[in-house]
């Protein structure tokens, strides 16, 4: 072999080697690409290839106990457009005459149009539009490819301020939501979210499933095929414990009420179920979800999202004497018999402390019919403040009724032992204050009512709840939410119970809540009248009802705020409320007829009062 | 050791192993084109063209074989004069498309000369190398290959047509590296193509980042593509340099032949000559391929954007595939240039790794008989065509699969046997007959 051969064969190899070297080096990069990073492009090309015009699933519905659709949906449209042609020209004409269907101005339009066909992805123009107005954008549409007008829902109220405060409204989400958002729900930027109340609260049962047309576009954005049209999947309906009628009467009561400020609770006494929860002033959630080419007035946008029902802290004023009059009873001190001359003052050594009227003299019975303070002070004084908070107590006065709605108030437990903690001291002067219900003691309407249906149902203090069950609407199964739950049990002698019965029953016979006696019922109530140094004094009403012979099953609490008196302003409140619930052939009494109920009723409505 | 030494010492007239995996790759070929264009129908003028062009270079093929090899180191003269007269033709005749003037347009077919006077060229120089014999060592011998194709790559930078340099200069180096040269002379080349890549480079990079230039000298340094004051200072300059470090080895009693300092200074000289001139020569979309090479994922819409979508179609492949004419990124457009430069994107979509694997190891196997050949030819010219050969084909795989794998910037290369293009797979067909013709002829000279 020569030198040559040897340096050719040396330097054939040298190639050969090299051409090793780069293969295994182009080999590992492949298995790179193609295998360990597999997925992440995958994804990308099917995101390259893919385009989707979504379709807004409806919300679940939400229905009262007796199966009023107080949330539900209306058919809305959406504009898309998905085009391959990006010229401005083009885009500028497409914006001129869609614009004015849209009620947009028409740079925005084209704005927007241009955005969308340079990123090459579906862009949303309009959304929630009416049907009127898609018979137009139909014939449009034939004109200019690339247009898509999808049939979607949009949410209703058609009650409009019904149970606002419960119900909540839709709003849209803003940046710092949609990073917080659960990804299994699909959320788009453009999807609108539960801002408050049960759409909050129950977003993810009411959510549904969004369905969509998943198109595949080729390199310019120019349609190819539908690779799927997923249908959507409707979000599951709430069912609430609401009375539909109770609900309505509650609202329209307060609406027409002196101030039209107040708040009325009505609850079932023997499960804690709300029957009613209403709170004026309201709002009509519709404004927030409208049709988005039908102006809206601004002003209806300023909404009062402040739920008195729940929020609002007053003094009890007299109903509160029912707690004076139950520690009194239960300390075995009182002599119901007894009269008390009521000169309309008393007089506590250093003040004079007003009745608010002048009642001669009054025995236990009259004391409670006619609310007399003066009998009150003396009881009051003669079985000392210590009892009459620790029925405070049993009550759950001070704490929360634990309704789960967010914000609700405590309000303000008072008596000698909170003072002594606050060091400070207790005077006679506060005895007699606490026994009228005056003072530092606040409590919220539905505490009030929580009381009520509690005294009703003999000491059972119940949780409030408002949602019984949720339905899907896929698999059709139920989901119980809310339970009976007792908090508590006020242990109070049954001697006592009965005789606080027989005086409520005995003020709406013969006393000052004689405004909710009706025929064929035992109504158990008491008016109060919160003194208010600000302004005119507030009306309260409380009261429980039932068949007779039958256990209470409605306990309702009104309050109007500035009401003037409680009998007067809430008073016709909580009659219409009560009612309204016995009207309810669901609620007849367990042993009489249907037929039997209604005439009762029907000659009960037209007797004075 | 490298298996070849058995085979070649066979007595067939055709290297099968050769032409099958030449066939394997023509028909995958064709395959991946039909699906690039999604169309298996005659009336597509893309897989018209490629169907006639088949068997045009199949004829280039055992025309290929068939002739004696060594008629191109007889005729070398009128190889030269061929590659000149096609050259000067097609500046003078030829269509202007895409900004360059480098087609014939002919009544039925237009063809790239280029493509030709690439495989010509490597005959050409091998025959030119092979008759300097015992005196290839010599400097000049390097120098007058030099000489000799500077009129071609004149010619060709006229159209201009960027990538047909690119794949003729590396496969000359191989060709050179092969035939003996000194490896001094070699690394000197190298060094030289070094020293202009990184003025190119350097200089797109300064563009790429601004807030550099508020250095001074890297102001200076990029000022120097520009400024004729500044040329002459650095040339001045590093003539200084090269004097002043001959003088302080001279000083600390190292001597060293004053001919390396003069050659040094000449390297960056001429590299910095070299660099001006690519970067006044460079069009914008090279310049854009440059950026994009240098920071691929800065403009994912814009100069980077190709690579990307042709590493998510590769990617998106997998191991399997997605199966022929069933890829979404090349069918519906995403993968630019699918059915010519970026045809791997497609086999890697559509067949998966095992399509890339697959044409790797056709090329592979190509590549590797070539060599065995190149070793089994029975002459020195033999030798030397199949070693030049070897270059090209290597050249254009690593370049290819490189600009996909994102090593190399994208340069606008075919890939042999599997792209569309007529030229190319005519000139590529030949070129491996020309490879046969040796192989059948190894055991006569």
């Amino acid at each position: 072999m020569t030198v040559t051969k040897i340096l050719f064969n040396m330097r054939l190899k040298t190639m050969m080697v090299l051409a090793a070297v780069a293969g295994a080096v182009i080999a590992l990069r492949l298995i790179d690409i193609q295998i360990l990073q597999h997925n992440a492009y995958l994804q990308m090309a099917e995101r390259n290839r893919t385009q989707i015009i979504y379709q807004t699933a409806p919300r679940g519905r939400v229905f009262t106990s007796d199966g009023v659709e107080v949330a539900s949906n209306a058919p809305s449209f959406s504009l898309y457009y998905l085009g391959s042609n990006k010229d401005s020209e083009y885009l500028a004409r497409l914006a001129h005459d869609f614009a004015p269907q849209l009620q947009v101005t028409e740079e925005k339009l084209f704005q927007t149009l241009q955005s969308g066909a340079q990123s090459g992805k579906a862009v949303l123009l309009a959304e929630n539009l009416s049907t009127r107005s898609t018979v137009s954008l139909q014939e449009l549409r034939f004109y200019y490819p690339g247009i898509y007008l999808v049939e979607e829902t949009k949410r209703n109220y058609p009650y409009g301020v019904f149970a606002s405060h419960l119900l909540g409204y839709l709003g849209s989400m803003d940046d710092r939501q949609w990073r917080k958002r659960d990804t299994k729900l699909g959320y788009r930027l453009t999807s609108k979210i539960g801002k408050n109340g049960i759409e909050k609260k129950y977003e993810q049962d009411l959510k549904g499933k969004d369905g969509g047309i998943y198109l595949e576009v080729d390199y310019r954005g120019r349609v190819k095929s539908i690779i799927e049209d997923k249908k959507w999947a409707a979000g599951s309906d709430v069912y609430l414990t609401l009375d539909f009628a109770v609900q309505q009467a509650a609202e329209n009561g307060l609406k027409n009420s002196l101030t039209g400020r107040g708040a009325a609770v009505a609850l079932d006494p023997r499960t804690g179920a709300v029957l009613a929860l209403a709170s004026a002033p309201a709002y009509d959630p519709n404004v927030f979800v409208p049709y988005s080419d039908q102006p809206i007035e601004n002003t209806a946008k300023k909404i009062n999202e402040y739920n008195l029902a729940i929020q609002g802290i007053y003094p009890p004023a007299s109903t509160f004497k029912v707690i004076t009059a139950a520690a009194a009873l239960e300390s075995g001190l009182l002599d119901v018999t007894r009269k008390v001359y009521c000169s309309g003052k008393y007089n506590a050594g250093s003040r004079i402390f007003k009745c608010w009227g002048t009642h001669g003299p009054v025995d236990f019975m009259e004391g409670m019919a006619h609310s007399c303070d003066v009998y009150f002070y003396t009881v009051a004084a003669q079985i000392g403040a210590a009892p009459i908070e620790r029925v405070q107590r049993m009550f759950m006065f001070g704490r929360p009724t634990g309704i789960d709605l967010a914000g609700e108030k405590a309000g303000n437990l008072y008596g000698p032992t909170r003072r002594a903690r606050n060091k400070t001291y207790w005077f006679i002067g506060d005895t007699l204050n606490l026994s009228i219900g005056q003072g530092e003691l606040l409590v919220t309407p539905i505490k009030l009512a929580q009381f009520a249906a509690a005294l009703a149902s003999r000491g059972n203090v119940y949780r409030p709840y408002y949602v019984e069950k949720i339905v899907s609407n896929q698999t059709g199964k139920e989901q119980i939410v809310g339970r009976p739950e007792i908090l508590q049990h006020a242990d109070l002698k049954p001697e006592t119970y009965d005789m606080l019965f027989k005086a409520l029953k005995y003020t709406v016979d013969n006393g000052t809540a004689r405004r909710v006696k009706i025929k064929g019922l035992d109504v158990y109530a008491k008016t109060g009248t919160a003194q208010n140094p600000h302004g005119e004094d507030h009306g309260w009403f409380m009261a429980f009802a039932a068949h007779p012979g039958e256990e209470p099953s409605i306990a309702v609490a009104v309050f109007v705020e500035f009401g003037e008196s409680g009998s007067s302003a809430a008073g016709p409140i909580a009659r219409e409320m009560l009612e309204a619930y016995f009207n309810n052939p669901a609620h007849a009494a367990k042993n009489k007829t249907e037929t039997d109920y209604n005439e009762l009723l029907v000659g009960e409505s037209n007797a004075p009062f | 050791m490298l298996p070849f030494k058995k085979i070649s010492t066979g007595r067939s007239r055709m290297d099968f192993m050769l032409f099958g995996a030449m066939i394997a790759l023509v028909v995958l070929g064709a395959l991946c084109i039909m699906s690039a264009v999604n169309s298996y129908s005659w009336s597509n003028p893309i897989v018209r063209t490629h169907f006639i062009a088949l068997p045009v270079g199949l004829i280039a093929f055992f025309v290929g074989k068939s002739f004696n090899y060594q008629i191109y180191d007889e005729q070398w003269k009128a190889l030269y004069g061929f590659i000149l007269l096609l050259l000067i033709g097609v500046l003078l005749f030829g269509s202007y498309q895409r900004g360059s003037r480098s087609w014939f347009v002919l009544p039925f077919f237009s063809m790239q000369p280029s493509e030709v006077c690439r495989v010509c060229t490597i005959l050409m120089a091998a025959a030119f190398l092979d008759r300097r014999g015992r005196r290839i060592r010599e400097v000049t011998s390097v120098f007058y290959l030099g000489l000799l194709l500077l009129p071609i790559f004149g010619l060709i930078m006229m159209q201009p047509d960027f990538s047909s340099v690119v794949v003729t200069l590396p496969a000359l180096l191989v060709l050179l590296f092969c035939t003996g040269v000194n490896l001094f002379y070699l690394a000197l080349i190298a060094l030289l193509a070094g020293v202009t890549g990184f003025f190119t480079i350097s200089w797109t990079y300064i563009y790429l980042h601004p807030e550099l230039l508020e250095i001074p000298s890297v102001n200076i340094f990029y000022a120097l593509a520009r400024n004729g004051w500044y040329m002459g200072a650095f040339a001045a300059g590093m003539a200084l340099l090269g004097y002043g470090a001959w003088w302080l080895c001279k000083q600390l009693r190292i001597y060293l032949p004053s001919f390396y300092f003069v050659l040094a200074t000449l390297m960056v000289l001429a590299g910095l000559v070299g660099g001006i001139f690519v970067e006044h020569q460079m069009k914008p979309h090279q310049r854009k391929r440059v950026e994009a090479f240098l920071a691929p994922r800065s403009d994912p819409q814009g100069a980077g954007y190709n690579v990307l979508q042709a590493q998510i179609a590769m990617g998106a492949g997998g191991i399997m595939g997605k199966g022929l004419f069933s890829g979404t990124q090349s069918r519906l457009g995403f993968v630019p240039e699918r059915h010519t430069d970026f045809i791997l994107a497609v086999v890697g979509e559509e067949l998966g790794l095992w399509g890339t694997l697959c044409v790797l190891g056709l090329y592979f196997i190509i590549l590797w008989r070539i060599i065995a050949v190149a070793y089994s030819s029975g002459d020195r010219y033999g030798y030397l065509v199949c070693a030049g050969i070897f270059g090209m084909f290597f050249t254009y795989m690593l370049i290819n699969y490189g600009m996909l794998i994102g090593i190399v910037p994208v340069a606008g290369i075919p890939l042999p046997f599997i792209s569309y293009g007529g030229s190319n797979l005519v000139s590529s067909l030949w070129a491996l007959g020309v490879v046969q013709s040796v192989y059948s002829r190894r055991l006569r000279a």
